[in-house]
């Protein structure tokens, strides 16, 4: 009888704990839906005007994020570029105010893991090879999940040289 | 349980956060990367340099900076709290008065043009130049500099400096005794004396808590490993004097438990024996023989408590080192014979002809330019006395306040409140509301030291002469202005002799130009071709310091010509009706209550109880057996003068007729953190006695009775002394 109950105790705890993190992980990914941005901002739009990445995300070639634009980047052009359009009164509202603007992140990485762009960016590798076409998109969604797999099946295709050290755990878990 | 644990464990990897970039971004930012900038901590007067860590414009970590000649890279508790200065939720976020009249607390924000409007009028409308009075605290020296050209130039009396830490470290009565002994009669300001104790062998400190809170305890406790560590040739010894066991003493090899009061008697039986068994390596004794003419060294014995044998086995542990050096501490400026007291320790140095030896004691050398020569010197209590009384005569129009908290800081007695309330505009620099800002027209909040400029000549501590230089780490967080540039706009509109003796168009300017005066010092770590490149190199190393050590010898011209006397130390209150001796002692946390608004510092336990978030009453275990009393039992302290309420802590360190108290709660406003926590022990202080005329505050010198009240509550401790109350945590 005590065996009985036991055992559907452990199967209940084993059912709550599956689904608790079936529920974690689920949400976490939904962190990438980016559907609720303060602003509806568009890469398309700003990619097919000829605006490159690193125009706006411009500290991924020399620190760890590539950062997102200050408000008064956005301004230096939208002072006069489609100042009328509904979006754009948005941010020029946000700038009479001087208000920082609170952006939903779509690409996230997990605490443990110390990504950095500059190195990425240094080995020659495009903004899309990770990002998808960005350039194409209305509303910017995570593309991959870059879970470890996803890093080491680059890192491992790598030049034979490098591979002890891509695939170095403390590479990126410091 | 194991669910709860394994929900915990599995809290999420990816933070639901934000990204929130700069409406503006500052200069030199680069998002993700961090930024160093070196600046000076502000959080007591010893003015340690340090770098602190910027990520996305926002201060994440203070260090020391260990290119600085102070603390070389180390940093004390007190100076790692200080992002939660520069971050407290109580801070004042703009320019405000009272709206309904003095001591409402109802604060209503004001334009700083609209304030500076109303100071400037005030000004103007002055009947005479002496009716202004200025009470500063902690001031970077800078600021000090320019407020006393701006009351020179109009004509009113210089500053007024007073704050608690200071007079608890004695810094004025340690003036005092340089001045004394080192200076000559027209000496203006002579420096505070440097003990070497990084070299030396032998160190006896006289109440000095040199790892706490006097002076400068991170180049002090850097200099106390150093010494521990053999730098003279072997395990240096420390033997610490005083009635409560401090943490200083508990890392002392010996703690002498004197009796309150006769710290100088014993300096002078060391002394007396010394010259008598003609101890030590230094030839004859007969030069300074005459200073000890008079001393009996079994009434010494008698009257302190500590034994013939132990004085003889001091004095020559004391004399046979060839580098021992005597240190009068801050203890010993709270007792009515302070100053009696001090020379005899010092006394003890140059008998033993240790001034300017390696291992004994210096001057600091002056830094070679005019406006760092002298460094602030503190006011004595009787000029503060003084502006009291003026303040109660309705003789002062205007008060300015800086970077202290006189409400807090003095007896009630002083009458401070009343002689406040008499002045027709009061006006506080404080940059959040604290007892005194409550007595204010108007509150203009001054930028937190991690947003700020300035400056402070490093005194004493550092082995060479050095200006700790003080920059903005982050753009101000809210619309508070540097009292700097408020006092060279209210110049300006003022006009005249005060506009054109301070012609800057800001305080940068000022810093720039004083900085400038250095160009061309060939004893520097750098120099440079012109100003601004001197200017650059000073924001980049955190100031200005010489490359090779550079410290002065004193020369004792001032030693007394008759024998040394130290009279009994007179205490307030009869010994019948109050038979204990009340020692206050800073809080190694809190200071002299400064810190009493940052909950890491609330939060850090007393080395010594391990207590924290409180005020307690420490008593010897046979001293609390005979008042049955116990571990959080509240008691009733009375003076003379006051009386506090607090939970005892039993404590073996501490001599069973005296009882000690921290400094640092019982703030009435100063914040959530801060206000309606503990007592403040110095409503029970009585007025300085005829034997101090007056010249300090005499902390040290009252007595006091204990009461039960048959209430309990539990002080928040990490640990119990003798392991009881552990069985509860089973």
């Amino acid at each position: 009888m005590t065996g009985r109950r036991s055992f559907v105790i452990a199967l209940v705890a084993t059912a709550l704990l599956v689904g608790t993190a079936y529920w974690r992980i689920h949400r976490a990914s939904e962190v990438s839906a980016a559907s609720d941005q303060p602003i509806p901002f568009s890469h398309r739009i700003h990619a097919q005007a000829g605006v490159q990445c690193l125009f706006c995300h411009s500290s991924a070639l020399r620190s760890d994020v590539a950062g997102i634009p200050s408000v008064q980047k956005c301004m230096g052009c939208h002072q006069t570029i489609a100042a009328d359009r509904e979006s754009v009164k948005i941010l020029a509202d946000y700038w009479q105010r001087q208000e920082p603007i609170h952006w939903q992140p779509v690409n996230t990485m997990p605490d443990f893991v110390f990504f950095s762009h500059q190195p990425h960016l240094g080995a020659g590798l495009s903004c899309e090879t990770c990002h998808g076409n960005v350039g194409q998109m209305d509303v910017a969604r995570q593309q991959t999940n870059m879970d470890m797999g996803w890093c080491l099946d680059c890192h491992l295709k790598q030049p034979q040289e490098k591979t002890a050290r891509l695939a170095d755990c403390l590479l990126c878990h410091k | 349980m194991t669910g709860a644990g394994v929900l915990t464990g599995m809290s999420p990897t990816v933070r639901r956060v934000a990204l929130e970039p700069f409406v503006r971004p500052p200069e030199e930012e680069l998002p993700g990367r961090a930024t160093w900038y070196a600046s000076t901590c502000r959080q007591c007067p010893a003015g340690c340099g340090i770098l602190v860590r910027v990520i996305n414009g926002r201060a994440r970590k203070i260090e020391g900076n260990p290119a600085h000649p102070l603390n070389r890279g180390k940093l004390c508790a007190r100076g790692q709290a200080g992002l939660q200065v520069l971050y407290n939720p109580d801070r004042l976020q703009n320019a405000v008065r009272q709206s309904g009249g003095r001591g409402s607390r109802q604060f209503k924000p004001i334009q700083w043009t609209e304030a500076i409007d109303q100071l400037s009028s005030a000004f103007k409308s002055l009947g005479a130049p002496s009716r202004v009075a200025f009470l500063g605290g902690l001031m970077s020296d800078h600021l000090l500099t320019l407020v006393s050209g701006f009351l020179k130039a109009l004509g009113a009396p210089p500053p007024v400096l007073f704050d608690l830490h200071t007079a608890l470290e004695g810094r004025a009565e340690a003036t005092d005794m340089a001045r004394r002994w080192f200076g000559d009669s027209q000496a203006q300001g002579v420096p505070l004396p440097l003990y070497d104790i990084a070299r030396a062998q032998v160190v006896f400190s006289f109440g000095a808590n040199l790892l706490e809170t006097w002076m400068s305890p991170v180049a002090q406790g850097r200099d106390y490993g150093l010494m521990r560590q053999g730098q003279a040739g072997g395990r240096g010894l420390l033997v610490q004097f005083e009635p409560r066991l401090s943490a200083t003493a508990a890392s002392a090899d010996e703690w002498i438990p004197v009796k309150p009061g006769t710290e100088g008697l014993i300096a002078l039986g060391l002394g007396r024996i010394i010259v008598e068994d003609n101890l030590g390596q230094v030839g004859s004794h007969s030069e300074h023989a005459h200073l000890y003419r008079n001393v009996s060294v079994t009434d010494v014995a008698d009257a302190s408590g500590v034994s013939v044998e132990t004085l003889r086995r001091l004095a020559n542990a004391f004399a046979a080192a060839d580098h021992s050096v005597a240190i009068p501490g801050g203890y010993l400026a709270g007792l009515g014979n302070g100053s009696q007291t001090m020379d005899a320790v010092l006394a003890l140095n140059v008998l033993m002809r240790r001034l300017g030896r390696e291992g004994g004691v210096f001057l600091p050398h002056q830094v070679p330019a005019e406006p760092f020569a002298s460094s602030a010197s503190v006011s004595s209590f009787a000029q503060v006395t003084d502006l009291i009384e003026r303040l109660k005569a309705g003789q002062v129009d205007i008060l300015l306040i800086h970077g202290c908290n006189p409400l807090y800081e003095l007896p009630q007695w002083t009458g401070i409140a009343e002689a406040i309330r008499r002045v027709p505009l009061v006006i506080s620099f404080s940059s959040c509301v604290d007892e005194t800002a409550v007595l204010a027209d108007l509150v203009l909040p001054d930028h937190t030291y991690l947003e700020g400029w300035g400056y402070q000549v490093v005194s004493p501590g550092a082995d060479r002469p050095a200006v700790s230089g003080q920059q903005p780490v982050v753009r101000p967080l809210y619309d508070t202005r540097a009292t700097g540039d408020v006092m060279l706009a209210l110049a300006a509109r003022i006009g005249g002799q005060v506009a054109q003796a301070l012609p800057w168009s800001d305080e940068v300017a000022f810093l720039e130009q004083n900085s400038a005066q250095l160009l061309g010092t060939s004893s520097g770590i750098y120099d440079a071709h012109t100003p601004a490149g001197f200017w650059s190199l000073w924001r980049q190393h955190g100031g200005w310091w010489t490359e090779k050590p550079l410290r002065d010898e004193p020369e004792a011209i001032g030693t007394p010509t008759g024998p040394l006397q130290v009279s009994p130390a007179v205490f307030a209150g009869d010994a019948q009706q109050h038979p204990f001796h009340l020692i206050p002692y800073p809080s190694l946390a809190l200071s002299d209550g400064r810190g009493a608004n940052l909950p890491w510092l609330q939060e850090m336990p007393d080395p010594m109880t391990t207590a924290s978030w409180n005020t307690w009453v420490e008593l010897n275990p046979a001293t609390a057996r005979s008042l049955q009393v116990d571990n959080n039992d509240v008691v009733k302290v009375v003076s003379p003068y006051g009386e506090l309420q607090a939970p005892v802590v039993v404590y073996p360190g501490i001599r069973p007729d005296a009882v000690a108290i921290p400094i640092g709660q019982g703030h009435r406003d100063y914040g959530r953190f801060a206000q309606g926590r503990g007592s403040n022990p110095l409503a029970l202080l009585a007025p300085p006695s005829e034997q101090a005329r007056g010249s300090w505050l005499p902390w040290g010198a009252t007595r006091v009775r204990i009461e039960r009240t048959g209430r309990k509550q539990e002080l928040a401790r990490v640990e119990s002394l003798d392991g009881a109350g552990r069985e509860k945590l089973r």
